[in-house]
């Protein structure tokens, strides 16, 4: 038997891949499952995760039929019927979907049977599959984006430049929106057209338009890998894989270097862009070397605990463009077995040859163990975690920043990392947390 | 009616209490049928999500000082104690670190063979790594439906590790009211916990989420006195231990107060008051010549309500003045909703409408004592258009559109950001000691009066509000989602 702890959960369950469907305007999630679920799923992915809420259909109003004993005993299909009906009467919705949970699984409610009674309908009605006790929250994303684009019709043709962006999971990735509308506008200067399901811009009419892309993008280590594989087995549709969501100015210009050699992109407008990136982002960093320098004890190592994709663009840029040596990343995410070779190969894709571990694991509270024992002063380390990896740094004034689900009492409105000048509010994040918490040498 | 304190599962509100989750009238007409034992509960065709019993078993289990509770179930029934965890994390003066829960992840396989054995190791895995001082194990929707005997390990766990370990049997199928999992902390900690009083002790336990605000009763109950012993979120076993010795027990409601009070009062005869609860003017008067007569102090009593007053008196006045004619819609639990329209009225404001999350007919004193709410009607002749809705933020949202309040007082469950959305200021309807007494009814008042002093937030807000809802939705009446007529089978 494997190591049998897990705390500090990072992840959400299944069910949690609703916030997929919620952050395409006009998709609603009838869950069927117990009256607490969701709770569970928006305190780690939402509320406690940067101070989001899902809008316009917010987390209490998500059509849910609080599955209870009764249930267990007579089954639960007729009351999700009921709800799905209830919905369609009452919430403009373009689609539903609905959703099992686990108690609903173990019983047997046949939500795909629920959903074909509603075939021939106004509003799409789609059967989703995400018992808490498959998998987290992003097997919960992967279930419902493989409902939805099984769903698509193909359009026929390919729209000139047409480029859909996957790779982000919304709430998880606290900083989805923000990163999506940095994406967009850097997909749109680089001359391409971006289409983007989720966010404030998404909806259904995008997720229709996802079979005429020119290629779809991968952004990240291996969520929607999937994704993109399903949409090349079903529309013919290549994907471009860059295994980052890019920070800083090393990986944003090997990011669109590599991009535009895939989508045959004019090279100088590519190169022009890298550039100004660059000096705008040099120009900042000059001015704040005087207080950098000032009379602290930077530190030179860090940990991050955060999920992969997080990690990966984190890991890059404090190796690549800050300078920073990693001690050991540890990745509580659940990553499915048949990535973690390919993970890894991406952490090691580094400007640095130095021996570190990456640690695939479900157990979020292992890091924390780990540091408080490693020996090292810990001024000079830095940890990069989440809101459960907090008492630790406070405690041993470990400098800090919590990056990844659950992020805490943090509020990510429209922030990202993304980028150019994204790498600017991490630099910033950084060495304010260096120098509140950090080792002053007068 | 007593206790089952022997089984080793707490029975349900429902079963035990005659709670109800669906009821559409008047505080007067509820409480009466409350009384008399035929207050059906309502179902409804339509449900949004609520929250869960489990949840809330954790959210109290996992603050206890040196306490370490291993769930079974999947992770993801773990995942909202952040919620909960954040706010010890945050309140820095004790530098406590998260709550420990350790969960056995239970996986599909486990579904199919059963997961007592992974659960062993989990107990033991999670002993060895945080050392806790007790641990608690509690069930799920998952490991229920499964059938895994987790109070058989939990006996085994008993003989082998030197702490004591408790059993919360809390999954989330088992009860609508989300209170349940209060009574199954209760439950866990009378039984791994409570002890027969040493002595008798000049202390009164005050059962609640937190101690805050504590520097509002403390004196109070000095006066008399007596101590406080704090039955609350970082209470140590200590503190549990000593509860047997006190006089008597009260709590923030009988939600989350009841069960443990009740438990108090069977085992040890630790006197539980719950009918009055120290809440504004009115209600501190009340509980306060009410425990001054239990503890043979009455003319205390007199004395201190008699500085109360003058104290506060004057801004008191003021407040009302001010404040008159204002309306409120109430969204809270099921004492706050009512202890709000009381003390809203001492503040010159008309609450127009209570949404209570569920309502319970009675509690678990040993005595025939009213429940507050059924008190205030009968006593005061207090009375409200009422809704009980386990948070179906849906009907709250069309009872604010409908009642038009010049505020919204609520907390927790979505009900304030929905009446910001529509243009109505929200005002937090803090709960426990931050409204104990003519202080915090003066505080309310205070806070009131300045959120509705500069409204432009949620006016311009409300502005731009468009509804994602149909016009069929918009037309609907509030209370049309109960499926039956009303006055069904009891529970």
């Amino acid at each position: 038997m494997k190591s049998c702890i897990v705390e500090q959960p990072r992840t959400a369950c299944a069910i949690g891949g609703f916030y997929t469907a919620l952050a395409i305007p006009g998709i609603v999630p009838v869950l069927h499952c117990g009256p607490g679920c969701v709770s569970q799923s928006a305190a780690l992915l939402a509320s406690a995760n940067g101070a989001q809420n899902a809008h316009p259909f917010n987390e209490h109003i998500i059509p849910c039929t609080d599955f209870g004993e009764a249930d267990v005993v007579f089954g639960g299909g007729e009351r999700l019927r009921k709800n799905i009906e209830n919905v369609a009467r009452s919430y403009k919705a373009d689609m539903i979907l609905a959703i099992n949970g686990c108690s609903a699984e173990i019983v047997g409610d046949d939500n795909e049977e629920v959903a074909r009674g509603f075939s021939g309908g106004d509003i799409p009605v789609l059967a989703v599959e995400a018992a808490g006790f498959r998998g987290n929250n992003l097997y919960g994303h992967s279930q419902v984006l493989k409902a939805i684009l099984n769903h698509v019709e193909p359009t026929g043709k390919a729209v000139g430049g047409q480029v859909n962006v996957w790779g982000v999971a919304p709430f998880y990735d606290t900083f989805w929106a923000g990163t999506l509308e940095k994406i967009g506008e850097a997909l749109t200067e680089a001359g391409l057209a971006p289409n983007i399901i989720y966010g404030r811009n998404g909806g259904l009419d995008k997720v229709k338009a996802v079979p005429s892309a020119e290629f779809n993008l991968l952004l990240g280590p291996w969520v929607d890998l999937d994704i993109v594989r399903l949409l090349k087995e079903r529309f013919g549709t290549p994907y471009f894989h860059y295994p980052a969501i890019p920070v800083g100015p090393t990986e944003t210009a090997r990011f669109l270097r590599e991009l535009g050699e895939f989508a045959g992109l004019d090279r100088n407008r590519v190169e022009t862009r890298a550039k100004e990136g660059e000096e705008r982002y040099y120009h900042y960093i000059r001015r704040s070397l005087l207080w950098v320098y000032r009379c602290r004890a930077l530190p030179k190592r860090y940990y991050i605990n955060s999920g992969a994709s997080t990690a990966l663009s984190l890991h890059r840029y404090l190796v690549n463009d800050m300078g920073l040596i990693p001690c050991k990343i540890f990745l509580p995410e659940d990553v499915p077995e048949e990535h973690q070779e390919r993970v890894e190969g991406y952490f090691r894709d580094v400007e640095l040859d130095s021996p570190y571990d990456v640690v695939f694991t479900g157990d979020g509270g292992l890091a924390a163990q780990e540091i408080a024992a490693s020996g090292r002063p810990k001024w000079s380390l830095f940890y990069f975690g989440s809101v459960w990896d907090e008492p630790l740094s406070n405690n041993e004034r470990i400098p800090f920043l919590s990056v990844s689900a659950p992020q805490g009492n943090v509020m990510a409105m429209d922030k990202t990392y993304f980028g150019y000048d994204g790498a600017l509010r991490l630099y910033s994040d950084y060495y304010e947390q260096v120098a509140s918490k950090g080792l002053r040498t007068s | 009616m007593a206790l089952n304190l022997s089984t080793p599962e707490v029975e349900s509100r429902e079963q035990r209490l005659g709670s109800i989750t669906g009821y559409f009238g008047t505080q007067k007409d509820m409480a009466a049928k409350g009384c008399a034992g035929c207050l059906g509960n309502r179902k409804r065709c339509f449900t949004t999500s609520s929250s869960c019993a489990h949840t809330h078993a954790l959210s109290l289990l996992g603050p206890i000082e040196g306490a370490l509770v291993v769930d079974h179930a999947p992770t993801g029934c773990g995942a909202g104690i952040i919620n909960f965890s954040i706010g010890r994390i945050y309140a820095k003066e004790k530098g406590l670190g998260h709550y420990k829960i350790v969960s056995t992840d239970l996986r599909e396989q486990d579904t199919v063979f059963g997961a007592t054995d992974k659960l062993r190791a989990t107990i033991r895995a999670a002993y060895e790594r945080h050392k806790p001082e007790i641990i608690f194990v509690t069930t799920s929707c998952v490991s229920s439906i499964i059938g895994d005997d987790v109070w058989s390990v939990v006996q085994e766990m008993r003989e082998e590790l030197p702490v004591p370990v408790g059993f919360a049997a809390v999954e989330g199928i088992k009860s609508k009211i989300w209170a349940s999992g209060f009574d199954a902390y209760c439950h866990a900690v009378s039984d791994a916990i409570l002890t027969e009083p040493r002595k008798k002790t000049d202390s009164v336990n005050y059962i609640a989420f937190n101690e805050f605000g504590r520097e509002l009763l403390d004196p109070l109950i000095e006066r008399l006195g007596y101590k406080v012993v704090y039955l609350t979120g970082n209470s140590t076993m200590e503190d549990y231990r000593a509860a047997s010795q006190s006089a008597l027990s009260f709590g923030q409601c009988g939600a989350q107060s009841s069960y443990l009070a009740g438990a108090l009062e069977q085992k040890f005869g630790v006197k539980y008051f719950q009918s009055h609860l120290p809440f504004g003017g009115i209600g501190f008067e009340r509980f306060y010549r009410d425990i001054a007569k239990f503890l043979g102090k009455e003319d205390v009593a007199e004395t201190v309500i008699a500085e109360e007053r003058a104290k506060y008196g004057p801004e008191l006045a003021r407040l009302r003045e001010v404040l008159a004619g204002k309306t409120a819609l109430i969204a809270l639990g099921a004492s706050y909703a009512y202890e709000y329209s009381r003390i809203l009225r001492e503040l010159g404001i008309t609450p127009k409408h209570a949404v209570a999350y569920h309502y319970d007919p009675r509690l678990d004193n040993q005595s025939d004592d009213l429940v507050a709410a059924a008190a205030d009607a009968l006593e005061l002749d207090d009375d409200i258009d009422t809704t009980v809705n386990d948070a179906q933020e849906l009907e709250t949202y069309l009872l604010v559109k409908r009642e038009k309040p010049d505020l919204i007082l609520s907390r927790a469950h979505g009900a304030s950001a929905w009446g910001a959305l529509c243009g109505v200021p929200a005002v937090e309807g803090r709960i426990s000691l931050h409204i104990f007494g003519y202080p915090g009814l003066v505080a309310l008042g205070r806070v009131i009066e300045e959120e509705l002093a500069n409204r432009n937030f949620v006016r311009k807000l409300g502005a731009v509000f468009r509804s994602p809802f149909t016009e069929e939705f918009e037309r609907r009446d509030p209370h049309s989602f109960f499926e039956d007529e009303g006055d069904g089978a009891i529970g």
